[in-house]
């Protein structure tokens, strides 16, 4: 296999390039990506190929609207695409893919997926507030990867998953300090796109290694020790029950999750619903009861749901309207409970989801030993 | 236009008089989170609790007509329980009743004429400065500033349909407080509470200067979204940012359902229609069907919609959608002559009809 | 691409009962009528919500046609009456939300009726041809 292809140039219209020069010879037939909205202050998602790509279409958009594995859900959930298709993805959308993949909310036939070294993105709160111009060049600045990103969305600031490794193409940025990027193919099918692409055969390819080497180390220091002292900020019931107290209940922070597919969520069901008299019970035991109840158990329960598939992308924390740092929240009960199996969501399409299967001999920290403890008595 | 009766009593001791006296079995209010700084509607049983209840706590973080549809939906509780609701929150809780999402059996309602409320996000309990300036708007009946633009233009800020009343507008909240008593539940209570009836009050002249100020607001706000609505090219520009959360039929009260129409299966399509779409228009955005939803979700709640701002609170892209739904839900329900909330017996008007009507829709 | 004759779209829910038949009836009669109508039949004008018109609008078609048994006659008694209000309510939200509610008709037209039926097609697609293309059809960003 190839190590890669070093394109020289702006790095966007670089990729679109690519990206048009595929559709024209026919190898793919549609490519889904974002690109700018008609107000041009925010981003959506496009199914392009008809000739050639929108002018305004993004392939690192500054800011996460839709999480692009739902889109490729929505494209996909009733059946494979026909034509090869090539979808633009985040590191994070990238994985969460593979995650829907598992669940069978996702068919990958057909699909080419392209992601990249992922800069982070903005909180859309403060894109759609803010001036989207100035942000865009700053943003621009960062795609290099020798610039962090400055303010960026509380879990790209520790994201240390920000390569979209096991894609078919990747998209080097790292590295190339703005002056070009290379395409690195990760599958066969990506090598054979790559074949004939506009570039020089990559010699340079250890500066990019060395990039997202250093940049992981960083960020893995920095993200277990912003997780650890917001662990210690949220431990027990009552400093957990003050980081919510914001939360209103709206459940939007689901909606949005890629990784919570369900159509009818188990919070929003019958199983939680109760009679008035046994609400007042409630209150009475506990001096008052909150309307409508359960919001802990929400939480709590939907980490218990997706957490272990929870590909910290921050797009609940987008969502929130009440600004609860969901994101943290998650991407803390993500990095225990994933730890605990040994997963890593989005790694391999062949890695089964922690609750699907077993060994027989696991886990042993979890039990109690029965036999020593009885025979003690 | 009831009597209303100077009651002597500040709200906690009418809070523990509706446990003492009319021996409630809770009392659901706005109350503050131990946090200090943001409150939840709340339910309380016993009168010991009560001590951080704020009823008047100018902030929506839900619906309660929502709250109180889960929790009367499965069985009516078996004793009375007092329940606060905001005028619109009433409103939005007789539409869930006409179609039994709620009941009002065993349940008190209390309410009062609402000065408006802030964006949940951007009122705290500690938020003194803007809270006095509340006040002082709610005393002189004026509109405060800061509150969110569908409360400005709410001309519907006096309750309908509750058993007690409290007298808001135009008083100030360190005085007793002012009753009056609209239904047969509610006079009981008042004797119940052994209220003195010959300690009667004046109506606030607040309340008429509030009415005028809101109705110019909601002709400006009508007039806004018109003109932003004039075609489709303003259509496609108001909703241009909608990222399709649904956040804003998740809150509302009146979107009841379990499994929205929008989030079904009628809405998913097999891939090669995705891409005959793309052929005819070059692009097809995604998610699709995105303007659709606002506008489906409007026939489906417009003409019961309250305008209670939940929506537009809740968007994360800033779209004023309850701007939006007030203004084109006023226009559907002056087409039926329906007034959401007016009154529990009266039939949705796409569930009745009269044989000569409409003519100029039909030929 | 402006007001090619053909490529005016309309999409007609038809009642089962009257205006399905109606259409039949102008067929078999060999009776001429503008080509672009693409029937939905529905067993009753009521069957019609109003999501079902604002999605055709909204997803580019020209014109929408609703077409029912006359109030009195309906087969399912009093299913049109709802169809009104259901009609009204679309167009009443169509024109606050900046569509052309001109593109929306609702039209009785008993079974027996063909070249009432014709008459109405004809006179529907002029005056969507006047209104031109439905500016949805077109727009990427909807």
């Amino acid at each position: 296999m190839i190590k890669g292809i070093w394109v020289e140039g702006p790095v966007k219209k670089g990729v679109l390039d690519f990206l048009n020069g595929l559709l024209a010879e026919k190898k793919i037939k549609a490519v889904l990506m974002p690109a700018k909205n008609k107000g041009g202050d925010s981003y959506a998602w496009f199914l392009m190929g008809k000739d050639r790509l929108l002018e305004s279409a993004d392939p690192v958009p500054p800011v996460m609207t839709t999480q692009g594995a739902n889109v490729v859900s929505y494209l996909t959930k009733k059946g494979p695409v026909w034509e090869k298709t090539a979808v633009l993805l985040r590191p994070c959308e990238y994985r969460a893919v593979i995650e829907l993949a598992k669940i069978k909310q996702v068919d990958l036939t057909n699909l080419v997926l392209i992601s990249f070294d992922c800069p982070g993105a903005y909180p859309l709160e403060k894109y759609v507030n803010g001036d989207p111009e100035e942000l865009d060049e700053s943003f621009e600045v960062c795609l290099g990867g020798v610039v962090e990103l400055d303010g960026p969305r509380n879990v790209c600031a520790i994201c240390h998953r920000f390569t979209g490794t096991g894609a078919d193409i990747e998209i080097g940025l790292m590295g190339g300090e703005g002056k070009g990027f290379w395409l690195v193919p990760g599958s066969k099918q990506g090598e054979e796109l790559l074949d004939g692409a506009v570039g020089s055969e990559s010699d340079n390819i250890d500066v990019r290694e060395k990039a997202i080497s250093d940049r992981t180390i960083a960020r893995e220091t920095k993200r277990n020790n912003t997780l650890d002292s917001f662990q210690e900020t949220v431990m027990g019931p009552e400093n957990l029950l003050n980081t919510l107290s914001a939360c209103i209940n709206c459940h939007n922070c689901s909606r949005v999750c890629p990784i919570c597919f369900c159509r009818e969520c188990y919070f929003d069901s019958k199983a939680l619903s109760s009679e008035a008299d046994n609400m007042l019970q409630r209150a009475q035991r506990k001096s008052g009861l909150r309307l409508p109840p359960d919001l802990l158990l929400f939480h709590l329960g939907r980490m218990s749901h997706m957490s272990v598939s929870c590909v910290s992308c921050g797009a609940c924390e987008d969502a929130c309207p009440a600004n609860v740092p969901v994101s943290m929240l998650f991407a803390l009960a993500g990095r225990n409970t994933q730890a605990v199996f040994d997963y890593e969501p989005g790694r391999r399409l062949d890695e089964a989801i922690p609750h699907t299967v077993f060994k027989f001999e696991e886990l042993k920290d979890f039990e109690t030993p029965y036999i020593k403890e009885y025979s003690k008595v | 236009m009831e009597t209303m009766i100077d009651s002597r009593m500040m709200m906690t001791d009418f809070l523990t008089a509706l446990f003492d006296k009319l021996d409630v079995a809770g009392v659901a209010v706005m109350s503050k989170l131990p946090s200090g700084e943001k409150t939840a509607f709340t339910l309380f049983t016993g009168k010991d609790d009560i001590k951080e209840c704020v009823p008047f706590f100018p902030a929506m973080p839900a619906n309660a007509a929502r709250a109180v549809s889960k929790f009367t939906r499965q069985a009516v509780p078996s004793k009375t329980v007092a329940v606060f609701l905001r005028p619109c929150e009433l409103r939005a809780f007789t539409e869930l009743i006409k179609i039994k999402q709620a009941s009002f059996d065993n349940l008190l309602i209390l309410s009062y004429d609402c000065s408006g409320v802030f964006p949940f996000q951007e009122i705290n309990l500690s938020d003194e400065t803007k809270l006095n300036a509340y006040r002082d708007a709610v005393s002189t009946g004026k509109n405060c500033e800061g509150i969110r633009p569908v409360c400005a233009a709410c001309t519907r800020f006096t309750p309908q349909g509750e058993d007690i009343a409290i007298s808001f507008v135009g008083r100030s909240t360190d005085q007793p407080l002012v009753f009056s008593f609209p239904s047969e539940k509610g006079l009981a209570a008042a004797e119940q509470l052994g209220l003195d009836v010959s300690n009667t009050v004046a109506a606030s002249s607040a309340v008429e200067s509030l009415a005028q100020e809101r109705r110019s607001a909601e002709e400006e706000l009508t007039a806004e979204v018109d003109a932003s609505l004039s075609d489709t090219q303003g259509l496609v520009n108001v909703f241009d940012r909608c990222v399709s959360c649904h956040a804003c039929s998740y809150v509302c009260p009146i979107c009841y359902c379990k499994n929205c129409y929008f989030d079904s299966q009628t809405f998913e399509y097999f891939p090669e229609s995705y891409f005959i779409r793309m052929q005819a228009k070059g692009a097809l955005r995604f998610p699709v069907d995105r303007v659709l939803f606002h506008l489906g979700r409007l026939s489906h709640m417009g003409v019961s919609c309250v305008a209670c701002g939940m929506c537009e609170d809740v968007c994360p892209v800033n779209i004023p959608v309850s701007q939006i739904f007030k203004t084109a839900g006023s226009k559907a329900q002056a087409l039926f002559d329906y007034i959401p909330g007016e009154n529990y017996d009266e039939p949705l008007p796409l569930l009745a009809y009269a044989e000569q009507e409409l003519e100029e829709f039909e030929d | 691409m402006a007001n090619n004759e053909t490529d005016i779209k309309i999409v007609a829910f038809l009642c089962n009962w009257c205006t399905f038949t109606a259409a039949d009836l102008a067929g078999t009669s060999r009776l001429k009528y503008a080509p672009n109508i693409r029937i939905v039949k529905v067993m009753c004008s009521s069957r019609i919500e109003p999501v079902f018109i604002l999605k055709v609008l909204l997803d580019g078609a020209d014109g929408v046609f609703i077409g029912g048994c006359a109030p009195g006659d309906c087969h399912y008694s009093k299913g049109n009456f709802y169809a009104r209000r259901k009609v009204a309510l679309a167009k009443t939200l169509a024109k606050s939300a900046g569509l052309d509610s001109e593109r929306i008709r609702l039209s009785w037209i008993p079974a027996s009726e063909g070249p009432r039926f014709a008459h109405v097609v004809n006179e529907f697609t002029a005056h969507i041809k006047e209104l031109g293309d439905n500016p949805a059809r077109r727009e990427v960003y909807i």
